[in-house]
């Protein structure tokens, strides 16, 4: 019989090549410490981030999605998180109409300098997922 | 209906269109039909017909197979917005289509609840003014949250995956579609992954619906689409002050890195 395990919420963080991610390793390099519940993955761009990405991961069972890149203006393909900006600010209306609380997907402009602010994004973030519970997406019955 | 048949056999006369897609009636049921000079005589049986047809969806195909020819087209209020996303989303030439509009009937614009019944150039019906009617999404968000949750899961949760809702769609012209793209869609799973597949659809629509209702009419399996999407078109139109099917001159907010206009505040 498994044993039933406090809540630990899984958190996958797309991070864009050239800001974030260099963000989340200065935060490795810098030793700071940060929850391990992120799961990141590296995309070129957070342009390149479709919504299809997101809610899949949601799909998945992740219990919540951050969603980083460049700030506005230093993205290294120039205005490729305009459209990540608007694609999070729809999606997160659209599951909020679904009953899906939006909360549980997150929009950060993390710099390649920033490691410290990344490993407080990862903390916060992930304190915030704590206090809504699990996603109930795992728990539908259609899905095999 | 002689006015438009007229219209016709005098655009195609004149060599100044190649075709003109409209409605055939062919055993007392009206068919989506492209008259041709070769085929004139045919336009005694062109009609307007009370049934709908994805018409912006077919002259985009034949106009794909025919790419220098010039097209005419009998558009009604849903047909023309269609056209004019699929303008502004470069897939069809405006100068290369010749719209010729039709008012639906007053009852059909009820049944439809039509948010835009009056084309432009209107050569057949009646202007008709708009009821704008937004209960089905007032209901839904009075729900709580868990409540409207399971609402629309089981709803996703009727998909027998027929992609009916896509097929029909008047703007939905990828050749290529995330919803067959199969490590983002597991194959062969009915009901398609819930909410993944729905949502994914509903967000494609963002910035394009025109609000037709085609794919509601379609649905085998009756899931209020048509509620979904109207709720996309409000998002976008809230963020962006933009509302699709309008005109053919507005930059959709969702076009590739768009104009560079909208900002976020940083947190």
């Amino acid at each position: 019989m498994e044993e039933k395990r406090a809540f630990e919420p899984r958190i996958v963080a797309f991070c864009c090549n050239w800001c974030s991610y260099a963000g989340a390793d200065l935060a490795g390099g810098m030793r700071l410490k940060y929850v391990p519940n992120i799961l990141p993955i590296r995309v070129m761009c957070s342009g390149r981030i479709s919504p299809h990405f997101i809610l899949k991961a949601f799909q998945k069972g992740a219990d919540g999605v951050l969603v980083t890149g460049c700030h506005i203006g230093d993205c290294h393909y120039m205005k490729g998180n305009y459209i990540t900006a608007k694609r999070v600010a729809i999606l997160r209306d659209l599951l909020g109409f679904v009953g899906i609380n939006p909360e549980r997907l997150k929009l950060e402009w993390i710099a390649g300098s920033e490691g410290e602010k990344f490993a407080r994004v990862a903390n916060e973030f992930t304190e915030q997922i704590r206090k809504l519970g699990p996603s109930p997406v795992p728990d539908i019955p259609y899905n095999a | 209906m002689d006015a438009l048949r007229s219209k016709v056999e005098e655009l195609l006369k004149s060599g100044e269109i190649a075709g003109f897609l409209g409605m055939r009636l062919v055993h007392q049921h009206p068919y989506p039909h492209l008259f041709t000079l070769k085929d004139i005589d045919l336009l005694s049986t062109l009609t307007i017909g009370d049934v709908r047809y994805p018409l912006a969806k077919i002259i985009l195909d034949i106009a794909r197979a025919y790419r220098d020819a010039k097209l005419g087209i009998m558009v009604r209020g849903c047909d023309e917005s269609a056209l004019f996303e699929l303008f502004k989303n470069f897939q069809l030439d405006p100068e290369k289509v010749v719209t010729l509009g039709v008012a639906c009937p007053a009852e059909q614009g009820e049944k439809c609840q039509c948010p835009r019944p009056n084309p432009l150039n209107m050569i057949a019906g009646e202007k008709r003014e708009v009821v704008a009617d937004r209960s089905d999404l007032k209901k839904i968000e009075e729900m709580g949250e868990n409540e409207r949750y399971q609402y629309w899961m089981s709803q996703f949760g009727k998909c027998i995956k027929c992609y009916g809702c896509r097929n029909i769609c008047p703007v939905c012209f990828c050749e290529v579609c995330t919803l067959e793209h199969e490590s983002l869609i597991q194959r062969g799973e009915i009901p398609p992954e819930v909410p993944n597949f729905h949502l994914v659809r509903a967000f494609h629509m963002a910035g394009r619906c025109v609000d037709c209702g085609l794919c509601e009419e379609t649905c085998p399996a009756r899931i209020p689409l048509r509620t979904l999407y109207r709720k996309v078109r409000e998002i976008v139109k809230t963020h962006f002050d933009y509302l699709p099917g309008q005109d053919s001159e507005s930059v959709p907010p969702l076009q590739l890195l768009g104009d560079g206009s909208f900002e976020i505040s940083e947190k």
